[in-house]
């Protein structure tokens, strides 16, 4: 109606104009006002004060040197190198949880969208009931179950399938168990929701056609279930990336993830000013990987609609 | 070769019966129509034909061959499916292509040869498009494409015209019809729609209750039905109850809740006894109607003309209702406390209005009789 082409990128503009559309009325601002109060309060100030203290000068008795403008805490990070490998490790520890916990996923979000009765319930109800469990509690039941002297151990040497004890906590395969576990059933969820939705009909077609249950699952169910499947990539790698209990509690010295060494900076080191400035780049890393993810999800079929 | 051969194919879930008995052979290139109400395991029976249910008892052969548990994809049938089941992230060719991608034919064979069945259902300008934006009639044509695309010995159509308006569906009966003709085809169509069947169909198997209850050509079970649920299922009729009175050497007197008797003509005069209870059909095609003025004068007496040992028997009534049809007047009519129901086409001459009386008369040796358990009296 008005006439004005937008210059926007399509899907900025995708999202932008039915907001901007809405926003013409008084009332639709009213309504988001609580919204928006909300997010400017408990998001983009934050965030800000975040960017402020990432470009200050560091300090010997303060955490940082207010009102001083310097790199030096990026300096500091691309220059350090336990801070660039707690990036490396984060990274490739966020990948294989991801993926491990994708193909669980979508596994058992197939055998839930099969399920029927009580078994379904049964299958729904064991991904809701680790979530109503503590995150610290459920973490750390790792321990009796996974350390040289846990039940998994215990049972294996047992059975003569080791010979001695394998030490999986502490260590890299216990942070990655524990992280697969805390993130699963969001991605399950995720999944889940979508496949609800679809036809099982579409199998029987395929199956019909000629394709064999394996190929059926890989031509007709995943393409459809791939916005989910995104939807539980994106939530598993933010996740397990910035993870900080299951590194903690179940790594060993060498697992040094890098919300550990955030940490290590804002509350033993108080260098603040690196603390800040390891997080943007690392935010901005995640910002950078996730958008790729989502574009190398997309070439298989799963027309994911932003808005 | 793909003669189909069924026998004693049972469904069981649980306790439940979907399909009890059914057994039949379906000769090549014939177009056989499954014909019942819904719940009759017409269905059940397609599916187990097409390997996506496994019978629980009986044995399915195509060709020579016992298929009987062999899964779908290994089948030589395809499937037109009621809601078509297109693949919503697929073009329309790639739909049509899929059963050839599964066979591993090539790319560019594959999108070729899907490209000819889209030309022959007229669908070839909607290749790129997203099987979800096109309209029912188009979605079907692309269904019967992708099932077609595979080359099948049989193809199995369950209930595919239902979602189609009454106009879309009859012109896709025309072109199923030409496109079994032109690919020589075994064709299996489930449907409860008795036109449909009888516009479509070589042979008509009625389902009931899961069990297949006659087999034959379309005139044969409408002329011949078996039973007094297949003369109800295939067309309206008034069913009228009586029971046996006298028995002739050539006729049965029968007292009807008309009030009156109604002969009919028999060459069977010992296929029952007097006090049988029957149910009589009288088709509205059989039944002729006129103003009951014009008529003679022996209807006073209650008694069927009957002197020169013909069958003619008619009745006089009250209009009650007339209820317009298009083509067709349907009059409902009382009758002596029951009612019944004529039909006039629009281009007879006079119509009735409530109130008038007319006169209904037919020749008994058109009517059909049932005993109690539902099975026909051979007249």
């Amino acid at each position: 109606m008005s006439g004005t082409h937008s210059s926007l990128p399509a899907p900025v503009a995708r999202v932008w104009e039915p907001l901007l559309e809405r926003s013409r009325s008084k009332r639709a601002l009213l309504l988001m006002a609580p919204l928006l109060l909300f997010e400017l309060l408990l998001f983009v100030a934050p965030f800000l004060i975040l960017l402020r203290i990432s470009v200050t000068e560091g300090s010997t008795d303060l955490r940082y040197a207010p009102g001083t403008w310097s790199l030096e805490g990026y300096a500091e990070v691309f220059s350090t190198d336990v801070l660039l490998s707690a990036i490396a490790y984060s990274f490739k520890m966020g990948l294989t949880a991801t993926a491990i916990t994708v193909v669980i996923a979508t596994g058992y979000a197939y055998a839930i969208w099969r399920a029927e009765g009580l078994l379904k319930s049964v299958l729904l109800f064991s991904v809701i009931l680790p979530l109503l469990t503590t995150l610290v509690i459920k973490t750390y039941a790792f321990w009796p179950l996974l350390s040289p002297t846990g039940t998994v151990n215990d049972v294996l040497v047992s059975l003569n399938l080791i010979s001695e004890p394998i030490q999986f906590v502490p260590g890299t395969i216990g942070v990655i168990v524990g992280q697969v576990y805390i993130v699963l059933p969001y991605a399950v969820l995720a999944i889940y929701s979508v496949l609800s939705t679809m036809d099982w009909g579409l199998v029987e077609a395929a199956r019909d056609l000629g394709a064999s249950r394996p190929r059926a699952s890989l031509e007709i169910v995943v393409p459809q279930a791939m916005p989910g499947i995104i939807v539980a990539t994106v939530i598993s790698f933010a996740w397990s990336v910035g993870a900080y209990a299951a590194p903690g509690l179940l790594g060993a010295g060498d697992d040094l993830a890098f919300a550990l060494e955030v940490e290590q900076r804002l509350l033993s080191n108080l260098q603040w000013e690196v603390a800040t400035a390891y997080a943007l780049v690392m935010l901005l890393l995640m910002l950078v990987s996730v958008a790729a993810l989502t574009a190398v999800l997309n070439v298989f079929g799963g027309e994911f609609e932003y808005a | 070769m793909s003669e189909i051969t069924l026998s004693g194919l049972e469904k069981r879930y649980g306790d439940t019966l979907a399909v009890e008995d059914v057994s039949v052979t379906i000769d090549d290139g014939e177009l056989l129509c499954l014909l019942g109400p819904s719940g009759s395991g017409k269905s059940t029976t397609l599916r187990m034909l097409a390997g996506l249910e496994t019978p629980t008892d009986g044995t399915i052969h195509i060709g020579d061959e016992d298929v009987t548990d062999r899964p779908a994809y290994e089948r030589t049938t395809a499937t037109v499916f009621q809601d078509w089941a297109l693949f919503p992230h697929k073009t329309v060719i790639e739909n049509v292509a899929f059963g050839l991608k599964m066979e591993g034919v090539g790319k560019t064979e594959r999108r070729e040869r899907a490209r000819g069945m889209l030309e022959r259902v007229r669908m070839e300008s909607h290749a790129d498009e997203n099987p979800m934006n096109l309209s029912g009639g188009q979605k079907q044509r692309v269904a019967l494409a992708r099932a077609l695309a595979v080359n099948p010995d049989v193809l199995l159509l369950d209930e595919p015209l239902s979602n189609l308006d009454k106009r879309l569906s009859e012109d896709m009966q025309i072109e199923l019809r030409e496109i079994h003709e032109e690919f020589e085809e075994t064709f299996v169509h489930v449907t409860h729609d008795q036109d449909e069947a009888f516009t479509l169909a070589d042979r008509i198997g009625i389902m009931a209750e899961g069990n297949l209850v006659q087999v034959g050509e379309p005139d044969e079970v409408y002329e011949n039905p078996k039973n007094r649920f297949i003369e109800g299922f295939l067309g309206d009729t008034n069913f009228v109850e009586g029971t046996v009175e006298r028995t002739t050497p050539d006729s049965i007197r029968v007292e009807t809740e008309l009030g009156r008797e109604v002969v009919l003509s028999t060459a069977n005069p010992d296929a029952l006894t007097e006090g049988t209870s029957l149910t009589l059909s009288l088709r509205p095609e059989i039944l002729s109607t006129e103003s009951a003025e014009s008529g003679s004068e022996d209807d006073a007496t209650g008694r069927p003309a009957l002197a020169d040992g013909s069958t003619t028997n008619s009745i006089v009534g009250t209009v009650e209702n007339v209820l317009y049809r298009g083509s067709t007047v349907r009059y409902s009519v009382a009758v002596d406390g029951t009612s019944m129901f004529v039909e006039r086409t629009v281009a007879d001459s006079g119509e009735f209005d409530a109130g008038d009386e007319v006169r209904i008369s037919w020749d008994g040796a058109d009517v059909l009789a049932f005993r109690d358990d539902g099975s026909r009296v051979d007249l």
